[in-house]
Formats: C-alpha cells, sequence, structure tokens
C-alpha cells in the first residue's frame, strides 16, 4: 500500500494555496505566464513563483527555488514517477487501471494489464479523466440553494451537522420518503453500506438510473432463462461472430477485452481467421472492422435475426426447439424485408457449432437478446464462445421503471428528500420525466457531483464529489472481477466519495473512504493474515478469485410469444424516419463533456470535433435538402423538436437517422457548455434508444468542426481520394493473401533504390513501429494516449476548423469498396521518421535532424518556424503552434503536464518522437545496469494502451524484436514508399475474411 | 492624365545603323535643359498635386503595415489564415512576386549596359530604384513570416554558445545569401550611378542645407577626368558583378519549390521559368511606373515612345515564355506517368482554385497578346493596363504553384483549403503602401533620370561647357 | 581647398576626403564588433558565470565537504540513480545536527523546517533550461567526476556557477571527454588526479574504452 504520507506532504507543497496566491497577488497581470513559466516540474513551478515574487533576477531566466521535503519518504526519489494501480467504475463496470505519478501529480493514466477488463488497454475517456481531476470546473465547495435556488457555499462541516440531524429526523418515518437517486456502481463498500442504509431506512427506495442502460439485455435474459443473468463472451473461442447492433469492440462494458480477443484471432491468418458479421443502422467500429456489415435501420435487426434463426431452424441447426418457438420463427421468413446475406449469415453459424458467437446490443428489445440465447443455445456455443453468470442485483428493477416509478413518486408527492448520487439525472433522464422540474420542487435534495451541474441547479445542496483518484473505493469489473480504488492525490478541493456520503446517511457519522473500504474487504478476505491480502489487492489492483462462476441455465420456454412479436417489426410510416441515439464516442453520456482532450477528439468514424450532428444517408438527405455537411435539419420526434447540422454519412442505413447523447450541456463547465446540441431532448422513457421522428431541412449551415475532408466537395477530389485509399489502406481478403502473400508490396510499384550516397548505417539500436491494419479498430485510444503523454494542446472548435489540430498520432479515416455500401478503413498516422526524411533537409537552422538511432527528432527549441518542414512532409504529421496554446493555463491545470516532455511555446513545429522521453527513460536504466534493453521494454504511448495490440515498437536491428518480425512480414508495406522516404513506421495490409463467395 | 497617342517613332530602331533610329531624346533637348529638365523635379519647392495626393496615401497604407506586423509579433502567426497542410499563403507568394518585381531595375542597368543598350539611359535610375525598394518589400515577408522571429538570426551563420552552424543544406538559407547578396549589389549599383547627378544637384543647390545633404551623398564629387575614369570602371565591374545575380537570384528563389518533393513544386523547369516570369513582371512594373511618371514630371522627351516600345516588346516576349512554362508543366506531368504529379495539375486547373489558375492564364498569357500591335504599344493607356494586369497575373502565379500545391498533396486525409485572413490582405496592401511610399520619395529627392548617362547618348554639344 | 568659381557649392573642407578611407573602415568593423560585442556579451560565460545566490541558510561546502570531508552522496543520495542530485531532506541536516550545535541560530531555519515539515526554499545556482533533460546517473556513473560541471565546490562557502554551462560547453566535452573522465568510483573526489606520470588525457582514453564509452552528439541525448 502506497505511504499515505507521501501525496500528503506533496500535496501540502503542490496544492498550497498561497504561493500561488502570493504570486497573483504580486504580479496578477502575469501570474498565469509565471506559474508556466518553468513547467518541468511543479515543485520547480511553484518555486519559480515564489522566486519572482520574492527577489528580483538580473539572469537570463527567472531564478527558481529547490523545495525539498523536510522529511522524504522512504525509498522515495525526487523527480522519479511511480505507478499506482486503481480502478475506474463507469456504469457498474470497472476498468482497471495504473496511474502513473511524479512526485505525487497523476500525470498519466494506463492500463492495468492484470487486470483481466484491460489487459493493460484503456479506451481515450479512461484515459482523459486524468484531465478531469484537474479540471478547475469542478465544484470546489458546498453550495446550499434555497428556495430562491440562489446558491450560498457552506463549509464541509456544516453540510455534516446539517445531513446528520436532516436524516434523524427521517427514522420516525423509517426514511419512507427518502429516495436515493444514484448512478450504478459495483463498489462491494457501497452495497455493505447499502444494507446498513435499508436497516435504518427500510421505507427507503434505492433508484438506479444509468442513461445508457444495459437492462434490455437483462430482461432479454430473464425471458430466456427466467432469471436476470449477465451474458459474457469468450470471443477468443469464436471463428464466427455475428454482431447485431452490438458495438462490442467499443461500446461494451467489455469491449477492451472483447477486442484482444477478436483481434489475437485476426493476428496470424494461417491459423482460423475468425469472421466478423455486423447488422447495424449507423457506422459502429464493430461495423467498420467487420467482413460483413449489413446495414438496416435499427428496427428491422431483430427480423434480419429473426430471419437468420429461422433459416437454422429450417435447416435444423437448433436442435430441441420447442414447436411453439419453432412457429415464432417461421413467422420471420413471411417478413417482407430479406437480404440475400441472411442466407449467408445462418450457412455461416450453422458450420460453426459451438465455435461462433451471436451478440445481440443494449438498444435492441429483450425479445431480440431472448432470441439470441436460443440461437446460442442451439448452435451449442452457450458456456463455450458465451457464458452467464448471476447478476449482482437480480432484484433491482430495470432502470427505465425505476426511473418513471421515482418521477411518479415525486408527482404524488410522497418523496420528501432525495439524494442524488452522481450522474446528472436532471440532464440525462428521459424528459417526458421531467425530473430536473420535479426534483426542484421535493422538499430536501442533495446532490454529490463532480461539477456543480444541471442537476446541482435544482438541488438544495450540492456536495463536491471526490474525484475517484482523490479517493478510496472498490469496483468490480463486467466479468466480476474486483479492485481498490486507490488515491493518488489528496482532494485538490474538500470533496466527499459516494460511500463517505452513504455512510453519513447509514450511520449518522462521517468515516474516512479508507476505513469504509477496508472494514468491507476485512469482512472478505481471510482473517490472519489480512494484513498482506490486502496490501496485495492494493497493490495489484486486482483481487483474485473475485470473477463471477459461470452458470449454466436452462432455456424457458415463455419467450416464444414476445420473440414471434418482433416479427411485427416495421418500417417507419412514410414521411417519418428512424431515429436512434447512441453514446459519444468521446463525452460518453456527456459526463466528459468538459474535458477539451475528448471534446476535441474526432469522432472515429464522422471525424468531428466538438459537435455531434444528425447522421443521414446520402439519399435521405437529398430528399430532405440536404446539400452538405452542416446544413441544419429539425428533428420533430414525442412532441418534443430539436435543430442539429446534418452529416451525410456514407453506409448509415437508409430511412435511420443517427444522433449521439452527450452533447449540449449547459452546465458543463468552461469548457462544454453549448457544445454541440442535446439529444437527450428528444429522449422518452418509452423510447430510451429509438424513436419515430420526423425530419425537415431548416434555413442555415452550421460550420462543422471536422478533422478530415474539410472542403472535399468537389467530385474531382472525392474521386482522387476514393483512388488513392486503396494504395494507402492496402486491404486484401484472405484467400487473396493465401494466394499471394506479398500482395500488399505489389499494389504499389517501387522504383528501384538508386541513392547517390552510401545510406546511413545504424550499427546501434535502430527503432522502428509497425501498426496491423487488420487489428486497428479506430478506437482513437492512441491520440489520446499520446496527447496526454506529451502535453499535447487543446486548441478549440474554431482552430479545429481552420485545420489547425495538434494531435501527434491521428487516425485517418477512408471509405473504400463500393459506394452505395462503403469499406470503413482507419489507419494511424504519425511522424514515419523516414531514414530519408524531406523535413529535415530543407530546415534552415538545423532544428529538424535525424540521431543516430534513426530517429527524426525536433528540437523545439532551435526551432524558428519557417513551417517548411511541414510543407515538404509527404504525410503531414507535423503540427505547429499558431499561437501560444497554454496561455491561460492555470497552475492547477499545468499539473497535468508531464514534466519529462517540454511544453512547446508560440511559434515551433511540434510532431511525433516515438516517446522519446520514454526511450531515454529506458536507455539510461539499461546502461546504469550495464544490460541490454530487452524487446518491449520501450512502450510508447500510442502502442501501451492500444486494445489490440496493433502497434508494435522495438529495435529493428533486433532479430528477436516484434517489430522486426513484423517489418519482415509479407503484408507489410510502407505508405508513400514510392517517394523514397524510407519511413520507419510501416503497416501490416488489412485482411478481411468474407465468407466464401461473398466477397 | 490626358490621352496623348504618342507620336509614332518615324524609324526603323532595328537599324545597326544609330543614326537611322529613333533619338533618345526628343525635343532638340540640350544637355542644360535636360539638366533643367530633372534637377527641376527635385528642386521645386511645390510637388505636383498628384504626387501629394499619391503620398498621403502610399504612406497611409505604410502605418497599417505597421499596425498589422505589430499585430502579429505580438499574438503569433495564427492571425493569417495558414493551416496545415497548407503553411505558406500570402507571406511567401508576396516575398517571391516583390523579389520578381525587384529584377528589371538591375537587368537593364546591368544586363543591357553590358550589351550597350544605349535606350537603357533614360529609364534605368528609377528602374533601379525600384528594384530596391521591391527587394525590400520582398525581405519583410520571409522576416515577419516565422513563428519566433526573435531568433531568426540563428539563420545567420554566426558564432554562438550552442556552437550550431544553420543547416546549409537548405534552400531558405540559400535565399538568405541570395536576397541578401542581390540587393547588396543592387544597392551599390545604384548609388554609384548616382552620385555624378547628386553632385549636379548639390551644385545647383540654393539653400546650405541642401548643399550639406547632396553634399554628404556625392561625396565630394567634382567631375574631374579621374573621377570619370574610375567612375566608369567601377560602374562597368559592378555591372558585371550584377548581371549573373540578376539570373541566380530568382533561380535560387525558385529552389525553394524546386527542391522539395511536393508534387507541382518538385519541377526542374523552375529557375529558367521563374527567372523569365520576373522579368516580365519587373517590365511590367516600370511600365506601370514610367507612363504616369513621364506624364506627371514632364520627362517625355527623355521617355520616349521608343522607350516605352522596347519595354513592350519585351514583355511580350518573356510573357510567352512564361505561357510556354506553363504549357510544359502540364506535358510533363502527364509525360512522367506520375499521377499525384497529375492530379495536382489537373486539380489546379479544374479543382477548388481554378479561378486563380484562369486568373493567372488570362493576365499573363492572354493581355500581353496586344502588344503584337504597334498601336498598342504606342498607346500609354493600353500599355498602362496591360502592365497592371501582368502584375495582377504574376501575384496570381506565386499564389496559384503555392496554394494548389499544398492543399492537396500526397495525403487525402490531410487536404485542406486556405482562406487569408483579413490581416493577411491588409498586409500586402501595405506592402504595396511601403513601395510606393519609398518610391515616391525617391522621385521627390533624388534625379529620377540619369541625366549623366542621358547627355552620354545625346548627339554632341554646340561648345556649351559641361555641367 | 575647395574648388575655384562663381559660385564655392563645396560646403565641406577637402581634409574631409582624408576621412573617407576611416569611414570605409568604420562601414566594415562596426558590424563584426557588433557581432562580437553580442557573442561575449550573451554568451553563459558573461551572464551565468559565477552566479551566487543567497541561500536561505548559510550552509559551507567548503566546511562539510571540504574540512569535514563528508561524501557529496551523503547528503545528495540519489545522484547515481536518478537524473537529479536530489538537494537532500531536511532530515539529513538534523541527523547530525541534533546533537551537534543543537542550538546554533545559524540553524534556526533548519530546525523549524524539521518542526513544521514545511522545505527549506533553496535557490537553484545550476539552473539549465527547462528543454534541456541532463541526467546525473547517466554521468557520475560513467566517470564524469562532480567537479567537471560543479568546479571545487569542497572550497566554496557560498555556492557559485562555476562552469558556463552552455550547449556548446556540453558538447565540447561530449565531442573530446577524454580528458574530462576519472575511474567511476573516484567521481565524488574532488581533488582527484591520475596516477603520477600518467597524462590526464592518455588516462582518461583508458577509461573511455573500458567503460566502452561514446558520447552522443544527438539532439535527441538532451533535448526532448
Amino acid at each position: 500500500m502506497p505511504p499515505v504520507e507521501l501525496w500528503r506532504s506533496l500535496d501540502d507543497l503542490a496544492g498550497d494555496p498561497t504561493l500561488r496566491e502570493l504570486v497573483s497577488r504580486e504580479f496578477p497581470a502575469h501570474a498565469d505566464e509565471m506559474l508556466a513559466s518553468s513547467r518541468r516540474d511543479f515543485l520547480k513551478l511553484m518555486g519559480a513563483s515564489v522566486a519572482l515574487a520574492g527577489m528580483t533576477a538580473c539572469r537570463r531566466w527567472p531564478s527558481e527555488l529547490i523545495v525539498p521535503f523536510a522529511h522524504r519518504p522512504e525509498g522515495y526519489v525526487p523527480g522519479s514517477t511511480l505507478q499506482y494501480a486503481t480502478s475506474l467504475d463507469v456504469g457498474g463496470a470497472a476498468t482497471g487501471l495504473l496511474v502513473t505519478s511524479y512526485d505525487g501529480r497523476p500525470i498519466k493514466i494506463e492500463g492495468n494489464p492484470s487486470h483481466p477488463q484491460s489487459l493493460g488497454a484503456t479506451d481515450p475517456c479512461a484515459q482523459a479523466t486524468v484531465l478531469q481531476l484537474y479540471d478547475p470546473d469542478r465544484s470546489q465547495g458546498v453550495v446550499q440553494r434555497e428556495g430562491s435556488g440562489e446558491p450560498a457555499p457552506r463549509t464541509v462541516e456544516a453540510f455534516t451537522t446539517w445531513a446528520r440531524t436532516h436524516f434523524a429526523s427521517l427514522d420516525a418515518s423509517k426514511g419512507a420518503g427518502l429516495r436515493v437517486l444514484a448512478e450504478p456502481s459495483s463498489s462491494l463498500a457501497l452495497l455493505a453500506i447499502r444494507e446498513r442504509f435499508a436497516r435504518r431506512f427500510p421505507g427507503a427506495v434505492w433508484v438506479e438510473w444509468d442513461p445508457l442502460s444495459r437492462d434490455a439485455a437483462r430482461e432479454g435474459a430473464t425471458l430466456a432463462f427466467g432469471r436476470p443473468l449477465r451474458t459474457h463472451l469468450a470471443l477468443e473461442r469464436a471463428d464466427v461472430i455475428a454482431a447485431f447492433d452490438a458495438d462490442l469492440l467499443f461500446d461494451d462494458p467489455a469491449a477492451l477485452a472483447n477486442a484482444r480477443a477478436w483481434a489475437r484471432r485476426r493476428r496470424a491468418p494461417d491459423d482460423v481467421m475468425n469472421r466478423l458479421w455486423a447488422v447495424e443502422a449507423g457506422y459502429s467500429l464493430t461495423g467498420g472492422s467487420a467482413d460483413h456489415r449489413i446495414a438496416v435501420p435499427s428496427v428491422l435487426v431483430p427480423v434480419v435475426l429473426g430471419r437468420v434463426a429461422a433459416v437454422l431452424a429450417r435447416a435444423g441447426a437448433l436442435p430441441g426447439l420447442p414447436p411453439e418457438t419453432r412457429a415464432a420463427l417461421e413467422r420471420f421468413s413471411s417478413h417482407s424485408f430479406d437480404d440475400p446475406r441472411i442466407a449467408a449469415l445462418a450457412r455461416d453459424l450453422a458450420g460453426a457449432p459451438g465455435r461462433s458467437a451471436v451478440v445481440v446490443g443494449p438498444r435492441q428489445p429483450a425479445a431480440a437478446h431472448a432470441l439470441a440465447h436460443l440461437l446460442n443455445h442451439g448452435l451449442a456455443n452457450a458456456g463455450v464462445t458465451v457464458w452467464y453468470s448471476e447478476d449482482p442485483e437480480p432484484a433491482r428493477p430495470s432502470h427505465r421503471e425505476a426511473i418513471a416509478r421515482l418521477a411518479g413518486d415525486l408527482n404524488a408527492g410522497v418523496v420528501d428528500t432525495v439524494v442524488v448520487l452522481g450522474g446528472n439525472p436532471a440532464y440525462d433522464a428521459p424528459r417526458d420525466l421531467d425530473l430536473a422540474g420535479k426534483l426542484s420542487h421535493v422538499k430536501t435534495a442533495i446532490r454529490l457531483g463532480l461539477y456543480d451541474d444541471e442537476t446541482s441547479e435544482v438541488c438544495d445542496w450540492h456536495v463536491p464529489q471526490a474525484h475517484y483518484l482523490e479517493s478510496w473505493g472498490d469496483a468490480r469489473g463486467w466479468d466480476g472481477t474486483a479492485g481498490i480504488v486507490q488515491p493518488l492525490i489528496r482532494p485538490l478541493y474538500d470533496g466527499m466519495s459516494a460511500i463517505e456520503l452513504i455512510a453519513l446517511v447509514a450511520d449518522g457519522k462521517t468515516t474516512p473512504g479508507y476505513d469504509l473500504v477496508r472494514a468491507t474487504w476485512q469482512a472478505r478476505l481471510p482473517s490472519p493474515d489480512f494484513e498482506r491480502a490486502w496490501r496485495r489487492i492494493v497493490h495489484d489492483g486486482v483481487a483474485e478469485g473475485t470473477r463471477f462462476v459461470a452458470v449454466a441455465p436452462e432455456l424457458s420456454p415463455g419467450a416464444a410469444a414476445p420473440i414471434a412479436a418482433l416479427a411485427d417489426a416495421e418500417l417507419p410510416r412514410a414521411g417519418t424516419y428512424e431515429l436512434t441515439f447512441s453514446r459519444s464516442a468521446s463525452l460518453h453520456d456527456g459526463r466528459y463533456a468538459n474535458l477539451g482532450w475528448l471534446a476535441e477528439l474526432p469522432d472515429p468514424v464522422t471525424k468531428l470535433t466538438w459537435d455531434n450532428a444528425a447522421l443521414l444517408h446520402p439519399e435521405d438527405a437529398k430528399a430532405l435538402g440536404v446539400k452538405r455537411n452542416g446544413d441544419r435539419v429539425a428533428i420533430e420526434a414525442d412532441g418534443r423538436e430539436l435543430t442539429v447540422p446534418a452529416f451525410l454519412l456514407p453506409g448509415q442505413a437508409k430511412g435511420s437517422i443517427g444522433l449521439d447523447l452527450g452533447w449540449g450541456r449547459r452546465r458543463a463547465g468552461r469548457v462544454g457548455d453549448a457544445v454541440g446540441v442535446d439529444a437527450y431532448a428528444l429522449r422518452s422513457s418509452d423510447s430510451l434508444w429509438r424513436a419515430e421522428a420526423r425530419v425537415a431541412r431548416r434555413p442555415g449551415t452550421d460550420a462543422l468542426a471536422s478533422t478530415q475532408d474539410h472542403h472535399i466537395v468537389d467530385t474531382l477530389g472525392k474521386r482522387e481520394q476514393a483512388i488513392r485509399a486503396e494504395e494507402l489502406v492496402r486491404t486484401g481478403t484472405l484467400e487473396e493473401f493465401l494466394e499471394n502473400r506479398a500482395f500488399a508490396r505489389e499494389r504499389v510499384e517501387i522504383p528501384p533504390d538508386a541513392p547517390l550516397w552510401t545510406p546511413h548505417a545504424y550499427p546501434g539500436h535502430k527503432w522502428g513501429l509497425a501498426i496491423d491494419l487488420t487489428a486497428c479498430t479506430g478506437c482513437h485510444a492512441c491520440t489520446i494516449a499520446c496527447q496526454a503523454e506529451n502535453n499535447i494542446p487543446v486548441v478549440g472548435p474554431a482552430e479545429v476548423r481552420r485545420g489547425r489540430e495538434m494531435h501527434w498520432i491521428r487516425v485517418d479515416r477512408y471509405f473504400a469498396g463500393d459506394p452505395a455500401a462503403p469499406r470503413l478503413a482507419f489507419q494511424p498516422m504519425a511522424c514515419h521518421h523516414c531514414e530519408t526524411a524531406p523535413c529535415e533537409q530543407v530546415c534552415p537552422v538545423a532544428a529538424t535532424v535525424h540521431d543516430h538511432e534513426g530517429l527524426n527528432v525536433m528540437v523545439y527549441n532551435r526551432c524558428v518556424g519557417t513551417r517548411y518542414c511541414s510543407n515538404n512532409c509527404p504525410y503531414k504529421v507535423r503540427r505547429f503552434n499558431w499561437f501560444n496554446n497554454h496561455k491561460h493555463a492555470t497552475a492547477v491545470e499545468m499539473m497535468v503536464m508531464n514534466p519529462e516532455v517540454t511544453v512547446r511555446s508560440r511559434g515551433v513545429m511540434e510532431k511525433c518522437t516515438y516517446c522519446l522521453q520514454r526511450i531515454e527513460a529506458v536507455k539510461i536504466a539499461a546502461k546504469n545496469e550495464a544490460r541490454a534493453i530487452r524487446d518491449g521494454e520501450i512502450v510508447p504511448a500510442c502502442a501501451q494502451v492500444c486494445p489490440t495490440e496493433a502497434i508494435v515498437f522495438g529495435d529493428l536491428n533486433d532479430p528477436e524484436s516484434r517489430v522486426r518480425a513484423a517489418h519482415d512480414d509479407p503484408r507489410c508495406y510502407g505508405v508513400l514508399e514510392e517517394v523514397n522516404t524510407k519511413p520507419r513506421t510501416r503497416y501490416l495490409a488489412r485482411l478481411t475474411n468474407p465468407a466464401r463467395g461473398e466477397a | 492624365m490626358a490621352v496623348a497617342t504618342l507620336e509614332r517613332p518615324s524609324r526603323d530602331n532595328t537599324s545597326s545603323d544609330p543614326a537611322r533610329r529613333a533619338p533618345l531624346v526628343l525635343a532638340g533637348n540640350d544637355y542644360a535643359s535636360v539638366t533643367e529638365k530633372v534637377c527641376r523635379i527635385v528642386e521645386v519647392r511645390k510637388p505636383p498635386r498628384a504626387w501629394t495626393l499619391a503620398f498621403t496615401i502610399a504612406a497611409s497604407f505604410t502605418g497599417i503595415l505597421g499596425l498589422m506586423v505589430l499585430y502579429l509579433i505580438t499574438t503569433g502567426v495564427g492571425v493569417w489564415g495558414l493551416n496545415k497542410p497548407v503553411s505558406w499563403g500570402f507571406d511567401i507568394t508576396n516575398f517571391v512576386f516583390w523579389v520578381g518585381i525587384g529584377h528589371a531595375g538591375t537587368l537593364i542597368s546591368a544586363i543591357l549596359y553590358l550589351f550597350r543598350q544605349q535606350w537603357r539611359t533614360g529609364i534605368n535610375r528609377f528602374a533601379e530604384a525600384m528594384t530596391i525598394f521591391a527587394v525590400i518589400c520582398a525581405l519583410l515577408f520571409p522576416g515577419i513570416h516565422v513563428g519566433r522571429i526573435w531568433f531568426e538570426y540563428w539563420i545567420a551563420p554566426l558564432p554562438n554558445q550552442m556552437s550550431m552552424w544553420p543547416n546549409f543544406r537548405s534552400p531558405l538559407l540559400w535565399d538568405f545569401f541570395a536576397v541578401g547578396t542581390y540587393f547588396t549589389v543592387s544597392l551599390v549599383f545604384w548609388y554609384m550611378g548616382l552620385i555624378p547627378d547628386i553632385a549636379t544637384i548639390r551644385d545647383r543647390a540654393t539653400t546650405k542645407a541642401r548643399r550639406i545633404a547632396y553634399g554628404l551623398l556625392a561625396m565630394g564629387w567634382r567631375g574631374s577626368n579621374r573621377h570619370w575614369h574610375r567612375y566608369e570602371r567601377a560602374y562597368l565591374l559592378l555591372a558585371a558583378l550584377a548581371t549573373p545575380l540578376v539570373l541566380s537570384v530568382h533561380s535560387v528563389v525558385s529552389f525553394d519549390f524546386a527542391t522539395s518533393m511536393l508534387p507541382g513544386w518538385h519541377a526542374t523547369i523552375f529557375p529558367p521559368y521563374f527567372v523569365a516570369g520576373a522579368i516580365f513582371g519587373g517590365f511590367a512594373m516600370v511600365l506601370m511606373l514610367a507612363v504616369p511618371c513621364r506624364q506627371w514630371f514632364g520627362v517625355k522627351d527623355v521617355i520616349t515612345p521608343r522607350h516605352l516600345e522596347n519595354m513592350c516588346k519585351i514583355v511580350l516576349a518573356t510573357g510567352m515564355m512564361v505561357g510556354y512554362a506553363y504549357a510544359i508543366e502540364f506535358f510533363i506531368a502527364w509525360y512522367s506517368g506520375n499521377p499525384v504529379e497529375g492530379f495536382v495539375f489537373i486539380n489546379r486547373a479544374f479543382g477548388p482554385y481554378a479561378w486563380a489558375y484562369w486568373t493567372m492564364v488570362f493576365c499573363n498569357v492572354a493581355t500581353p497578346q496586344v502588344f503584337w500591335s504597334r498601336r498598342a504599344r504606342s498607346n500609354p493607356w493600353v500599355i498602362f493596363a496591360v502592365a497592371v494586369f501582368v502584375n495582377i497575373g504574376m501575384w496570381f502565379e506565386r499564389f496559384v504553384i503555392i496554394v494548389t500545391t499544398l492543399s492537396r498533396d500526397f495525403l487525402p486525409s490531410s487536404w485542406n483549403s486556405y482562406t487569408p485572413t483579413w490581416v493577411e490582405v491588409l498586409t500586402l496592401m501595405g506592402s504595396f503602401g511601403l513601395f510606393f511610399t519609398l518610391f515616391l520619395l525617391f522621385l521627390r529627392f533624388l534625379p529620377m533620370i540619369a541625366m549623366a548617362e542621358v547627355k552620354a547618348i545625346m548627339p554632341a554639344p554646340h561648345g556649351e561647357a559641361h555641367r | 581647398m575647395t574648388q575655384q568659381g562663381p559660385n564655392t557649392v563645396f560646403v565641406f573642407p577637402a581634409w574631409v576626403d582624408e576621412l573617407k578611407p576611416f569611414i570605409a573602415a568604420a562601414g566594415v568593423g562596426l558590424p563584426i564588433y557588433l557581432v562580437a560585442l553580442v557573442w561575449y556579451g550573451g554568451s553563459p560565460a558573461t551572464t551565468d558565470v559565477g552566479y551566487a545566490p543567497q541561500q536561505p541558510v548559510a550552509y559551507s561546502h567548503a566546511l562539510h565537504a571540504g574540512e569535514l570531508g563528508i561524501d557529496c552522496r551523503y547528503c545528495h543520495n540519489t545522484v547515481e540513480v536518478a537524473a537529479h542530485a536530489a538537494v537532500p531532506p531536511t532530515q539529513t541536516c538534523m541527523n547530525c545536527h541534533t546533537n551537534i550545535r543543537g542550538t546554533s541560530p545559524k540553524l534556526a531555519a533548519v530546525r523549524e523546517s524539521s518542526a513544521t515539515g514545511m522545505p527549506i526554499p533553496w535557490v537553484r545556482v545550476h539552473d539549465l533550461p527547462d528543454y534541456v533533460y541532463f541526467n546525473h546517473s547517466a554521468h557520475v556513473r560513467r566517470g564524469v567526476g562532480c567537479v567537471e560541471c560543479h568546479g571545487r565546490i569542497d572550497a566554496m562557502d557560498v555556492v557559485y556557477q562555476a562552469k558556463k554551462l552552455s550547449m556548446g560547453w556540453c558538447l565540447d566535452c561530449h565531442r573530446n571527454p577524454d580528458a574530462h573522465l576519472r575511474p567511476p568510483e573516484a567521481a565524488t573526489q574532488m581533488d582527484w588526479e591520475p596516477p603520477k606520470g600518467v597524462d590526464r588525457t592518455a588516462f582518461g582514453k583508458t577509461i573511455r574504452e573500458r567503460l566502452k564509452l561514446a558520447p552522443s552528439e544527438d539532439c535527441s541525448t538532451c533535448h526532448r
């Protein structure tokens, strides 16, 4: 267990407001620059500010202070990094994380390799939470809103004393009028406290609400098995995967594990490569990676599933099917909708009994899930590629029912106290329930939240929530694996964690989170050497043997009727469209709206930043009179209307319109306010995921901030783009590959190399990188990892519109192949470290040069900013600081900076360095220990977080290294090799595995 | 100015017998009257109203330029419309444009001098002046377009604590030397030529102040034989020195593009193509200035129709060379069989920037064709109009080369378009302000015609002393 | 003497002509002079060497490292394992000073820090720009003595910057390290001399070959 003393004392230094105040008082105008002036580490930073405030320095740069510990913790080396294991619980499913801390400041979040739900990978959101920790817009103190709603600051003590008395007063009624509205949580500690809570307030109701609820799956399981089982996938065993409106590689509680397992089965194409079918309305990343994608409106997805089932049933591939179910399936055969590929899919599934998996996404009705269970049982997949576990909370009503009932109770006026734990129901609850309005009228509403947001606004008390990097807790992954949430820094603002608040309610006294968690685990861990076990769990971040036990349930016949009902699904009436809601790839359900990193992270498919848009099939767009992206359309659903910029998305199902949730926040903060449109406004409790909508063109066009396809409206450009996409992202089927393994290399003719001088020899190390396009799903985890590691600034929508985004590694997205059903192709693109780098020759001041290990080095402090290098870079991966991008960064915001990487000033060029700082760190360590560098010891940020291990870095001179193997792979090719740049970053061609005759 | 179809030169200027060519000084001017005519411009107390008006406008634009540069330096290059991939836009376009303008002067004074083209004498002085000022405007842009102006001196090979040299492989560095040298030599050349005439003005000076001012500039010129002897020598040497520079400087500027690897830039034809274009644009600018000046300052007799006509012919010739270069570019793009190269040129002619491309073609290739007609060559209005068109065209040529190429290079994912901001537009206008301010000051305070040289090509005087 | 004639136009006496050569000379010389001025005036040798800020505690290296001969690593104990040769925590001072001079007014600040836990704000003397990444362990373990960059600290009552610490200065050593190398174990030994009769450079060469040192001149070595 990390020494508590450590961050306490360090935090005293770092967080100490007096220092900051001092500077601000002395130099109000320049406080920021001065605090920012020295960015190597925060201690120095504080030093500089004091120095400036105190003395006048007659030197080229301000003199700095060194402020060592008074008592340095045992074994702690100043200026070095430590990693701590913790967990992030989102929507009741946790991901294991390793958080890097520099002198007591968490600065980087990566996956915890020993956690089965992370395996060392992370998604963009989890990584960005470190930015949330230092978000200056987080609420910084308790606020009370009297009847008038005027916020008045209160001390935590004031609140706790008030709370004690208030909840004591509820004892009489056994808490009959008490409701807790909580976001889903997998915390065992919370469960324990809830028992105490229930004992004290038997009359109280615990309401759980998740705007991205996956309860349809639960209900589906109830239909199929008679009880709400949780479904898990073991894709490593699956040869054929059929995803029905299920984004199991990205938008799934087990996405990281799924992606890893899926990719492993595509990596070595010689043994059986799996095949992925996707049936969906909008383009998900799973659809993008699929070998076959059937684009149908969301409402028809169950019909496709049903038809597949019917075919299988007829073919007798589903033994032991009860007659009524068989009859139900027959109804699908007569459905008006059909597609030749359905038969192929059925054939494919039938051909792989026990080696296939049928997956249905949370946006589909319960019956569809039941049908999937039916198929998996029939195909003998249950227990092999798909397994089940008991639901941790079987008694819980579905989110939809729960929130509706709460709204009812609020109406009826039987509720006098509501405690809102996290979440943001006033913003994301179904609008027809008008929860915001109802909360504002309830007698006492207490809100625990990171931000003083839409919900806090209508509550009487707002209590700042401690960030998970500031507080103790525990959380379970989707598969049940439990891990500890441990703080890396003392709360920057006096915050409280959910368990602490509930403990206060339940016990009437404040208990430190640490004690609560420890107590919970004391009960679960062996008593004799608890201390050792506990320390191990805290250290590893994973508790062994806490995974859910698999159960082998029996199908119950009850499902037939609802399944049959699915066959009645019809397309929306003429003149109306189907509107589907989806999670925002970057902002999740809206909780991350104020994080610049994520707001500026391009949507993987549309490449939109700082905005969401109505995704239209080009033909629908034409019908609506939408000419180009950004044209406004009005969407009217359930009596509420919303004006949204439209976006023409090839591959979107005709008649279906996609819209991302999580945007258009009112009270997110300085970054996130009024960014995008609030899709929740159209959401009703009976149409959480799909609504019938009327759409009409509205005058006006919004300038969307996209990081790709700026101004490619002319046919000339479009045509050329299509041609080049094939050469850039070289794609071939498995068959083609087995026929000619070097097909990718032969795709473009490379003129023979006749150098004028003897090329450089690289005797020592020879760094290189390889990216496997077969594995890349385009999730953009690498982009954020790079941003966090390399202090890459956020520039804002206006600058992105100009084409000035700063991401060092971007993920190029191309639509290839048949325009009617285009293939999605992703290509991560960063500096290629060309051996004959065009950028180096043209720099007048030698600010970008080669080093002896073949790195193309960009020396910021030498750059004068002619931008000639960028012009001459064929990959256009160089980024220029058009302004001082850190001008307005406050001291707290600067705390997220990585001290090992120079923060670039205005007017200099920057680019990918292969994470030079990581290379140097390992090199020096290895030299000090007089040993060679092991392969895989140096891992660039992008490679570290990649869920599918698509990025490999290493020494090309090491014959054993994985990167060497990758570069020797027959699939390996270099982009634009023909211009003789000799890139060190090379790609492995993308292989697809379409069913025979279906390519 | 009043429309005056110029009296046609009665004789054949191409004849090998000088006597049969049109005279280079008309209306029977003699030495004294030439001196009088030219010096009066500098000596009159009140300048022509046209001058005052022009100067006021020019000066105010120079002020705007100053503000724009200040804003740029305090805020960052981001105030311009540049982006990734288009990292160069108006800045380098203007630079190349102005350097091009700065070609005619030295060409006229040096090369025509070596070729014994006597008609140069009438125009060389202010053509040279124009060169100097154009190059000043040119140097401004690479100066201000960098991200960290305060470190720009790193481009110069100076001793430093980093013990770092600049990168001598970089064309920008070659630029730095080429343009720098060209500027220095042109300046010295121009000043050399000025000395005798300044002396003349000094001698005629009536006020002490003028005597001291012009006295300093004249550097004690007494017109002695020894002076004249050395002067002629030095002038010849400088001419010889300047001649290769005329060709080198724009060749080097073209290397900025030619040595890069971008389709549309990476072309071996660039050096000659750029030099031809520069002379083309330069002469157009000379014409644009000469036509009104000879009117306002009454020196029609010295800058004769023959001068104008000769220059029109040069414009016509170089214009066709430029047109040929445009054609060749397309041919090579197709002939090389390089698809990326091919696309760039198709895109130039039919892509989003087609309008710019066709403006360029119209101005540079179509308009000069009117000079096939002698009547056009002798109509100041036509000459002036064509000159203006050519200048516009030449600016667009650089814009097209730079922007269309950058906006769509290898990876479609990074394609983008470029729109200048108001800052860039005002900066461009400001640079014209600066140019004209300097030029107008020159007209007002220095002899705009090389009196000494003009006299040298005039018929022998009738025993009158030369002063 | 000015020229004869009806109107004397020359306002400058003839001897002014004598000045012309000098004017020419100045025209050439001035730029060179300015360059030289900036070069020397702006060089770290001028601006930085000798920088000796006043420290919150009058700690004398001359006394502790010199007279008492305490090894550098007793206080700067991370120098061999980390980039920073960490300035010691107050605790390190108190190890001795609880007993020795326990009441000396000079040590008031130290005692206070130790009591309150608030650090002593030392002023940084050897301060490289933030874009320079120097690693102590990489040098000390390769036979570069403390004295090479810090000078005779053991003779300083108030620590001052003894060397230029400029990029050129770093490169000088990276290019010809021999004259600056010593056995790694003698890294902290301020007055180390090569064995009698052995030339320093020659000795350094043997060290370089023994430790297989090839100091890098790559930008990436120090700039990230």
